[in-house]
């Protein structure tokens, strides 16, 4: 295909019927396409995190992804996140923790962190793991500590995700 | 040069749209969560320059030069000027004389013969200098259209280094040498001073160009709007000086421009400037008549922004036999790159010689100097780290020299509590300090004597890693000196309802003002917080303002807000006497004034009357000067030369702390970044001035995993002239950190690098730097 | 940062995306994980006219098991080989030791192993992996599908003997016995950066006598390499730390490596000789049953908090 073509995706369980070029990143599509800007780009190149969205459940970098390869994949951005009123466990535990100070890396953490952490909790309880899964993503204001301690009240022992009654235990 | 399109009539209605909330919950209310500011920010609803969404809005994107210094012969746009979606190509000669000249960073100390246009003229002096500018309808087409460009650039000598470029014949500016300004900071030091001492040490040390690196790269969006004026939104620390600078650049009225800070994505010092490419970016918005936006992307901003840092530096100590330290001398050579924009960082690092040291004869001479590297301009600490870790090394080497141990050493030198105000030689008056308290302390959180301990035991045995513990004291500066810098303006207006508005002049990017400064005012005035609300980064709802850097947000702005505070209570107690009250029986608590019976609220006091119940004014808030001592134990495999820091203790006194959470999450921050600069970051360039990192693949952030168990606490000496008695925080993480790693490091290697005098282990301490020094091979001399 | 415009093929089938491929392979890439092709488009360094997203191919993601031999299809991602039960026995043993080493999850969810071998970085942690263990690479061309040796199809950096017309389609690892011992280090500067050098180390033993040894390193040279003359110097000696030691200073002298900033070259053979020994070192644990903790350099303990 050459030149624009049409594309739906689904993101956060909603349609967007878009028409792109292919070289249009995932990412730009989301916030200009979408309207979803939640979503940032900080590097475009895949380092900095700031980007990170889940594409059928895993967290990706969407920078490296153009929106045309994601047609029928389930697509989630931090927009998505909290419901019925109120905010994911994680979202809500990474502003008690001080886990951000200027926000701009703070979509693509906590995307990175709901990704993984919903799909294996038991992230949490391996500090090797739990850095090993943190150090995908860049933050210049933290130094990284509040995030940490955010993942443990919302995931850890008597976390604060098990008591909303969230999925993925 | 482009034709312009048909009509230059502005579009409509390019009005930016206030943030929306929409994704954010109601049940995620502001008080349920750590800070104000994050109900949107968590949730994807705050907006950055980048979000926001301006019908018709066109993207730009620059051509920059990929030779350090060179004659610009020719710049050809036809190409690009041809590409579908592409609506303009502009070069300096299509800019004629519409072309604006970035204006001084500092009022009146413009550097007429070392001038900076927006774009390259006749001459290009550093790889990432704009050349081009391209408008187009998106930022993909205005991509293309910078590829399609085609620059001639005919080589000149390459200078890189500034001690090569200050005695080089080969000259960055026609008719002027590289030198740009030479400075003092107290008297020369005799001779005989050297001669006499019973101990002279001399180190020299490079402090690398840093890449502030916020996570968010510079951005602008011009709105022209229908009333003729134009709505500047850009990521800055200074909206007020940058809409006088566009004024006086492009030859606007001031009330023209209307400078609005949305959400900024950090800015550590490096968006406290006037950028070329901003001036680019308003007139052609101007001149199309419609919104131009420029997202800097992070390839272009790690050589085409601004850098930090960047000195070469020699320090002569001469101290008595029982370590007391008699003079100081230090010499900065101080790398300005291209184009001398910010030599009073430089001047910081003069002016603060001394440290917290009690040494009787210090001077400082400090040299900028022009190179064809990126310009340096203010990163987090901005002339402090670089003092601080020079003297920091050479009291190390001192240490050394004489046998002691180096907290005894620090510990003899420093000002004692009883001598403040204290006049240093170099002319600074520091307010207040207790430094021995605050090392005190330090080392008994971080178990001295334990680790020293550790140390011997290490050292006698063959097989373990070798171990090392490095200390910094230091006090440095927040806030600023100079009126009017050490100024800043306020306003309190209480509405009908009893709620207050605070008008401030400073500008978050990331430190919280929002949540603070509300908090802040309700505690003086006994209200909830929830009654107070912020506005700031406007100007045209803040009618002046300096900003927010060196460390200045709580200690000037936070301050002016408690004043401004007081002096509404008082206002509000006049009004009470004005209907009828008897002076001495008027008081006022928790939000109420009472005189016997009667009583008002805020709001009462506010409605009661048709004159606005407000105070506003300009406050004066003299520079503090904040210390503190790190402590860092570190392990070295000296077979890579892998470091690993096993502790690192920081006790901060940055006086009152109003939020002591918010303050925290400040000096972790800054720690974290003090920890990039003395292991990972740097920004190499090659002989042919070529920068050698184009992405975070090369320059390397600190991640998590780099993150080494983090001790903190404080000492509380206030402010003596504030009635707030705060002191900046912000800066002290980044200004600490990197001596006390690295010296640190030098004790665990030994004395085998310690022992020379000049040269020895540079920052940053890359694995490859340390397996050299621990293996005795020469490293890092100039 | 925006590539440049291209056209975009996402075939459901191999043939045709091999097509597709071949009627202009010399401006065609493969788009696979893409986790280093976008990125160089990005910058513009790679500016393919057309990019065939072969992500729509059925039956390339599987990993099976093959008589002696783990064929690993064009589509397995990085992420899949996290945990040692993606091979039998050491092999498993030692993908799962490599892969966290790649870069970080994000990118292990997109990023292929084909695709870090058609990529060719010569600090590529599977590269050096490849090269130990003798992979075979499968291509599939126009012409139908040949096999080559890993120790002929890298040709130097960022090249490889793949015509431009071929799909790099499966990687073909040789199984290992169980007892047989594996050892992976690796000397980076942060988690986020890529390798300076990385060592892969393979020993069998009999009786605490080397009986065959295999060293594969990336950083060592313009394009992963075995350290041959290592590999003889150990075979028919004991698995002692001085023939290890012996066996680093060959592997160290025997390297070419590039230099980059902050990682001259010098240093880069001086790391390649102790991260030689220290993979031998774990390598001679692995074999006796113990995981243990011998020869790993910080980036893995976690004794640090």
């Amino acid at each position: 295909m050459t030149g624009r073509t049409p594309v739906r995706l689904t993101v956060n369980e909603t349609d967007y019927d878009v028409t792109v070029e292919p070289r249009r990143l995932l990412a730009d599509v989301l916030r200009e396409d979408c309207n979803l800007t939640g979503t940032k780009l900080g590097c475009e190149h895949g380092v900095c995190g700031s980007c990170t969205v889940l594409v059928d459940g895993e967290g990706v970098r969407s920078c490296l992804m153009f929106a045309v390869q994601c047609a029928g994949r389930d697509i989630r951005t931090v927009e998505g996140l909290a419901a019925h009123g109120r905010l994911h466990a994680f979202q809500q535990a990474i502003s008690t923790e001080h886990g951000l100070q200027c926000g701009f890396c703070t979509a693509g953490f906590v995307m990175l962190v709901v990704g993984a952490l919903e799909d294996d909790p038991s992230i949490a309880e391996d500090p090797e793991r739990l850095d090993g899964l943190l150090s995908s993503n860049l933050c210049r204001c933290t130094g990284y500590e509040g995030i940490r301690r955010a993942v443990l009240r919302a995931y850890g022992r008597n976390g604060t995700h098990e008591k909303d009654g969230a999925e993925g235990h | 040069m482009s034709d312009l399109p048909p009509t230059r009539a502005p579009v409509q209605p390019p009005v930016s749209p206030p943030p929306t909330f929409t994704h954010v919950p109601q049940g995620a209310q502001s008080w349920l969560l750590g800070r104000r500011e994050d109900a949107r920010l968590v949730t994807g609803a705050g907006r950055y320059v980048g979000d926001l969404k301006v019908a018709g809005c066109l993207d730009a994107a620059f051509v920059r030069s990929r030779v350090a210094h060179g004659r610009l012969l020719a710049v050809d746009t036809g190409a690009a000027a041809e590409i579908d979606g592409v609506v303009g190509v502009w070069s300096a000669a299509d800019m004629g004389d519409e072309l604006p000249v970035v204006p001084s960073f500092t009022p009146g100390s413009a550097d007429e013969e070392r001038q900076r246009p927006a774009l390259a003229v006749d001459r290009v002096r550093y790889v990432g200098e704009p050349v081009a500018v391209i408008v187009g309808t998106d930022r993909y087409v205005a991509e293309d259209g910078a590829d399609a460009v085609r620059v001639d650039i005919d080589p000149l000598p390459v200078l890189v280094d500034p001690g090569q470029a200050a005695a080089s014949s080969t000259w960055l500016f026609d008719g002027v040498d590289n030198v740009a300004d030479e400075m003092e900071f107290g008297e020369p030091v005799d001779d005989e001073v050297w001669q006499r001492a019973a101990v002279v040490v001399e180190g020299a040390y490079r402090q690398p160009r840093l890449a502030p690196t916020p996570m968010e790269p510079r951005a602008i969006l011009a709105v022209p709007e229908l009333d003729g004026r134009v709505t500047i939104w850009v990521s800055h620390q200074a909206p007020h000086r940058l809409q006088k600078d566009l004024a006086t650049a492009l030859q606007l009225d001031v009330e023209r421009i209307r400078v609005r800070v949305p959400d900024s994505g950090g800015a550590f010092g490096s968006k406290s400037g006037t950028f070329p490419e901003y001036l680019s970016v308003v007139r052609l918005a101007l001149r199309l008549g419609r919104p131009v936006r420029w997202i800097e992307d992070r390839a272009e901003t790690l050589s085409g922004a601004t850098h930090g840092r960047g000195q070469n530096q020699r320090v002569r100590i001469a101290a008595d036999e029982d370590g007391r330290m008699l003079a100081l001398a230090l010499e900065v050579d101080a790398d300005v790159g291209g184009y001398p924009i910010a030599g009073f960082v430089a001047a910081e690092t003069g002016l603060a010689a001394a440290g917290p040291y009690l040494t009787p004869k210090v001077h400082a001479r400090v040299r900028t100097v022009v190179t064809n590297t990126t310009p340096t301009a203010p990163y987090r600490g901005a002339g402090r780290p670089e003092q601080v870790y020079a003297v920091e090394r050479t009291v190390d080497l001192l240490a050394r020299r004489l046998g002691m141990d180096p907290a005894e050493l620090r510990r003899r030198n420093f000002i004692p509590p009883e001598a403040f105000p204290y006049e240093a030689p170099t002319g600074r008056r520091y307010d207040s300090g207790q430094y021995a308290l605050a090392l005190d302390k330090a080392l008994e959180l971080v178990d001295y004597g334990y680790w020293r301990e550790e140390q011997r035991r290490r050292r006698r045995s063959d097989t373990e890693r070798a171990l090392g513990i490095g200390l910094c004291s230091f006090a440095e500066r927040s806030g600023l000196e100079q009126a009017p810098m050490a100024h800043e303006w306020a306003s309190l207006d209480v509405t009908p309802d009893g709620r207050v508005v605070a008008r401030i002049g400073t500008c978050s990017t990331g430190q919280s003002h929002e949540t603070v400064f509300p908090e802040l005012v309700a505690h003086t005035l006994g209200i909830p917080a929830q009654c107070v609300s912020l506005i700031e980064g406007d100007t045209d709802e803040v009618v002046q303002g300096i900003g927010t850097f060196g460390s200045r947000s709580m200690q000037a702005g936070g301050s002016a807000l408690h004043q401004a505070a007081l002096e509404l209570i008082e206002e509000a107690k006049r009004r009470a006497v004005r209907m009828g009250c008897a002076e001495p029986d008027v008081g006022y608590a928790d939000g109420t004034v009472s005189a016997g019976e009667r009583s008002w609220t805020l709001g009462d006091l506010a409605t009661a009357s048709p004159e606005p119940l407000r105070v506003e004014g300009v406050y004066d808030n003299a520079a503090a000067f904040p210390f503190g001592t790190y402590v860092a134990v570190v392990e070295v495999d000296p077979e890579l030369g892998n470091v690993r820091v096993l502790r690192l203790v920081a006790i901060d006194d940055c006086g009152v702390a109003v939020d002591p959470e918010i303050v925290e999450d400040q000096t972790i921050g800054a720690i974290v970044q003090g920890i990039g600069q003395a292991l990972y970051e740097e920004m190499p360039y090659d002989n042919q001035g070529t920068p050698q990192a184009d992405g975070l693949l090369g320059y390397l952030l600190p991640t998590i995993g780099e993150l080494p168990p983090l001790t903190l606490d404080t000492t509380v000496t206030p402010n003596p002239n504030t009635a707030l008695g705060a002191k900046g925080a912000g800066e002290a993480g980044c200004i600490g950190t990197p001596p006390a790693i690295v010296n640190a490091v030098i004790d665990a290697l030994g004395q085998s690098v310690a022992g020379t005098d000049i040269g020895g282990v540079q920052l940053p301490l890359t694995p490859e730097t340390c397996w050299r020094a621990a293996a005795g091979q020469e490293v890092g001399a100039r | 940062m925006k590539p440049a415009p291209f056209d975009y093929a996402a075939p459901a089938e191999l043939t045709d995306a091999v097509t597709a491929l071949a009627e202009r392979p010399e401006t065609a890439r493969v788009l696979a994980g893409g986790q280093s092709l976008v990125l160089d488009m990005h910058y513009r360094r790679e500016r393919p006219a057309l990019l065939v997203d072969i992500n729509n191919v059925r039956g390339l993601d599987v990993i099976t098991v093959d008589g002696h031999t783990l064929r690993i299809g064009a589509l397995a991602r990085h992420r899949a080989f996290e945990t040692p039960t993606v091979a039998p026995a050491a092999l498993g043993r030692l993908l799962s030791r490599v892969s966290p080493y790649i870069a970080h999850p994000p990118v292990r969810a997109r990023g292929t192993m084909a695709g870090s071998l058609a990529w060719a970085n010569p600090v590529s942690e599977w590269c050096a992996t490849a090269v130990a263990l003798d992979a075979g690479i499968e291509l599939t061309g126009p012409l139908g599908r040949r096999r080559v040796p890993a120790g002929d199809f890298f040709v130097g950096p960022f090249r490889t003997a793949r015509q431009p017309a071929e799909i790099l389609t499966s990687v073909l690892l040789p199984l290992l016995p169980g007892q047989v011992g594996v050892g992976f280090c690796e000397q980076r500067r942060t988690h986020a950066s890529f390798a300076q050098v990385a060592a892969v180390a393979v020993l069998t033993l009999r009786d605490g006598v080397i009986a065959e040894a295999r060293l594969g390193l990336a950083g060592a040279a313009d394009r992963p390499v075995r350290a041959h003359d290592a590999e003889r110097h150990l075979v028919g000696r004991e698995a002692e730390p001085e023939v290890f030691a012996q066996a680093g200073e060959l592997a160290a002298a025997g390297s070419d490596p590039l230099a980059e900033p902050h990682a001259g070259v010098e240093y880069r053979r001086h790391v390649v000789g102790v991260l030689v020994r220290r993979a031998l070192a774990q390598a001679r644990e692995d074999s006796n049953g113990n995981y243990g903790d011998e020869g790993r350099d910080r980036h893995e303990g976690r004794e640090a908090r």
